[in-house]
């Protein structure tokens, strides 16, 4: 049976629909995706995301732990700080997408949601064979996660708190009492807007939380969003989900994460990557904006004159643009941005253009 | 919104309605379907002559999230689509039985009618 967020019931007289998702039964929309999707970009939403994991990494070699199993230099990171990184197996393929932040004396890692017992025995497996005094700690069924994410996330959660929220920069992370309870509060999200994420234990004092940003946030019309806004969201921006970008062994070269590799420390997969980049002749992935009508969806072949250069990895209609996105991986010598290529959407080839991520901008709120 | 059952329809139990004007049946999906579908925002029609078989793939209509195939409820020939909704697909939210119909078929096996539900047993199912 799948298992249920400690918010399920609250969600339930919010009129939500509910679906399967990694092993949980969460709000897949409460009133519809598009009208959910545009509270977010146009003012504020809040999410549960308690499907999400939660790892506590401890002891005297917790840095060096994180540094050997990311492609993170985690000793560059400060306290009170969080980063985005990968966690890679000796060939350079992802096991799993992550944040981690710096609290004080430990470390807080947000695997993705089922991935905290892979997570925490791969950290812990590796920690021994390299003899580091750390230890990674399951804690996900402890913790409710709240995504707070638009435009008015600030100002609605800045009711609830003395602190201020000016000083938790973008990718900050502290100690925080949200309406009374003590949270984790990360300057953080998955929607390319203004937001922050909460992490609160236990996780009885969530729905209390929960009502109260719902309150906060009446005068800008917040709407509790569910998880088919919260795809079409990072979509819009190109950001990646585990499962559909690197489902089957992608490396973070492959999916368009170099970004994120510090390449001055050693971490397990590096050798790997080093050799693949050296070769360079590998698929990446791609953002696309379809010309024509039509919805790219997840497996459709992408072609160019009649021959397969690639594959969507997920695809949907824009709420913003009104038109089918995707992103997927193609050649090397095809993607070049502006340039033309075909998806095979059922038996019609549907023209798409190339774009540079994001595939919305930043400054659509303004425009529109 | 979202159970509208019309007396003077017939229906499947995949969801489609229809509409008998003479020899001519005009196919939609019901309230129920497009409420459960939510946010309609592509509408793929077939072209106008093609012969369709009872339960074959019609048309498909997605939601932002999903993609759902409309299967003839009788078989003949597609006589007229409603071309408006390439445009405008968020018509089958709004208008399921009226404005968002989906096509035209003209029946070749009248007796085929017969087996469909009426508005009374499909609001069982629903």
């Amino acid at each position: 049976m799948a298992k249920r967020s400690p918010l399920f019931e609250i969600q339930k007289k919010l009129r939500a629909r509910f679906i399967e998702f990694a092993g949980f039964e969460m709000p897949i929309q409460y009133s519809s995706i598009k009208e959910e999707h545009l509270a977010v970009r146009k003012s504020v939403g809040i999410f549960d995301v308690s499907h999400m994991s939660n790892v506590w990494i401890e002891g005297d070699d917790a840095e060096k732990l994180i540094s050997l199993t990311t492609v993170e230099d985690a000793s560059k990171i400060a306290d009170k700080k969080g980063q985005y990184t990968e966690i890679l197996k000796e060939d350079g393929t992802i096991i799993d997408d992550t944040i981690f932040m710096h609290l004080e004396d430990k470390f807080m890692m947000i695997p993705n949601a089922g991935m905290d017992n892979i997570v925490t025995d791969w950290l812990n497996k590796k920690a021994e064979e390299h003899s580091l005094c750390a230890t990674a700690e399951n804690v996900s069924k402890d913790y409710v996660i709240l995504a707070v994410q638009g435009p008015k996330s600030k100002d609605t959660l800045q009711k609830l708190t003395d602190t201020d929220l000016q000083s938790v920069g973008f990718f900050g992370c502290q100690y925080i009492k949200v309406a009374d309870v003590d949270c984790i509060i990360s300057h953080t999200g998955y929607t390319g807007e203004l937001g922050f994420e909460l992490q609160i234990t236990p996780a009885k004092k969530a729905e209390m939380v929960f009502n109260k940003i719902l309150e906060a946030g009446k005068e800008y019309d917040i709407k509790p969003i569910g998880l088919g806004a919260r795809d079409t969201l990072r979509l819009e921006k190109g950001f990646i989900l585990a499962g559909n970008e690197f489902k089957g062994g992608r490396t973070p070269l492959e999916a368009t994460l170099g970004w994120t590799i510090k390449w001055d420390h050693d971490f397990i997969g590096k050798e790997a990557l080093l050799k693949q980049k050296e070769k360079g002749d590998f698929d990446r992935l791609t953002n696309m904006i379809c010309i024509d009508k039509g919805i790219p969806r997840h497996d459709c072949i992408i072609q160019k004159d009649g021959k397969k250069i690639g594959i969507v990895t997920s695809g949907t209609l824009s709420p913003c643009l009104n038109v089918g996105i995707a992103i997927g991986y193609v050649k090397p010598e095809y993607r070049e941005i502006d340039s033309t290529l075909e998806i095979m959407v059922r038996d019609k080839l549907i023209k798409a253009r190339v774009v540079k991520p994001p595939i919305v901008p930043k400054d659509w709120k303004e425009k529109n | 919104m979202g159970d509208e059952v019309r007396t003077n329809l017939k229906y499947t139990d995949s969801h489609e309605w229809l509409k008998l004007e003479g020899n001519i049946a005009k196919v939609g999906i019901t309230d129920h379907a497009q409420s459960e579908l939510t946010d309609i925002v592509f509408v793929e029609l077939p072209a106008v002559g093609k012969e369709v078989k009872k339960g074959d793939e019609l048309c498909v209509v997605e939601s932002v999230k999903s993609v759902s195939e409309i299967y003839a409820p009788v078989s003949g020939k597609v006589t007229n689509i409603n071309k408006k909704l390439e445009d405008a697909p968020e018509t089958v939210n709004e208008s399921p039985y009226d404005q968002g119909w989906l096509v035209e078929i003209e029946l070749k096996n009248k007796s085929e009618i017969d087996k469909l539900l009426t508005a009374d047993a499909y609001k069982k199912i629903i």
